[in-house]
């Protein structure tokens, strides 16, 4: 996986929550390859094609995404109900934008999907034809772990 | 003031519109995409739009393309709040007819400029 692509997400991951959702998100050190399988509640997906051809994934916790949902709309995580899949996904839709727009800044050009949205409690994600895969963690204060999923299709 | 805040997220929505009442503006209509925001332009009058981009149906470039080609008395100020900042986006959005750009994720003091900025009452 290239390095450049791996900096660029953690960067916009990282920005779209210290502004949005005024959380410090620690990035811990990304997992390459097929090692790591986050096992999340809710997973925000948002496709990209263009000069290069993949997807970005975010994977939280049920409390987790309760928490950021509660920070965007301005309410206590205890009120939020049926609007944890809408925030969620507009926060992958931000990740997603964001590093789309640095990766513009290194001559890649992307257009990005609407983002879609799983909540449960008995899945994983089996990516089939991607060619290159990382799992970027990062940890929420008080609320665990989250996961940026980038998966990129070769051609 | 009466805004129309169009974006497919009702998240985005609502942090729009909580900047907004914060402002102390109170009068909003909402649209999930642009054929919504198209309709809710015909039925009444607004003092701005907000609008994302990227939204399923018809897409904010659309929507403002659709809305500055109609003969229209005035001009409705329209802000874009989008996660598309490349160059040749910004380029593309001004030429559709928008007239400022807010770039996702945004600060509360970036909105607030930029609405004051196309209603007219910046200092
Ligand atoms: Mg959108």
């Amino acid at each position: 996986m290239d390095a450049q692509l791996v900096q660029c997400l953690t960067e916009s991951t990282c920005e779209v929550f210290r502004t949005m959702v005024a959380c410090d998100l620690e990035p811990g050190t990304p997992l390459l390859g097929e090692a790591a399988q986050p096992r999340s509640h809710v997973v925000g997906t948002v496709g990209f094609g263009g000069s290069r051809l993949g997807l970005v994934a975010f994977h939280g916790s049920l409390d987790a995404a309760r928490e950021i949902a509660g920070r965007l709309l301005g309410i206590s995580a205890g009120e939020v109900r049926g609007e944890i899949a809408d925030a969620i996904g507009e926060v992958t839709n931000m990740i997603a934008g964001s590093f789309r727009t640095r990766m513009a800044g290194r001559g890649e050009s992307w257009a990005i999907s609407i983002p879609t949205v799983t909540v449960g409690t008995d899945f994983s994600i089996t990516p089939r034809g991607y060619g290159q895969r990382a799992v970027l963690p990062f940890r929420m204060p008080n609320h665990g772990d989250l996961f940026v999923e980038l998966l990129l299709t070769s051609r | 003031m009466r805004v129309l805040v169009v974006d497919d997220s009702s998240t985005m929505r609502r942090i729009i519109i909580n900047t907004l009442v914060k402002l102390g503006h109170q009068d909003f209509a909402e649209a999930a995409n642009g054929l919504e925001g198209l309709e809710r332009a015909a039925e009444g009058v607004f003092d701005l739009i907000i609008t994302d981009w990227n939204m399923p149906g018809m897409s904010g470039l659309e929507f403002i393309r659709t809305l500055r080609a109609q003969p229209s008395e005035r001009r409705i100020p329209v802000l874009m709040v989008t996660t598309n900042a490349a160059k040749d986006d910004i380029v593309e959005a001004l030429r559709a007819g928008v007239d400022n750009y807010v770039i996702k994720p945004f600060t509360p003091d970036t909105i607030r400029e930029k609405i004051d900025a196309v209603t007219g009452r910046a200092a």
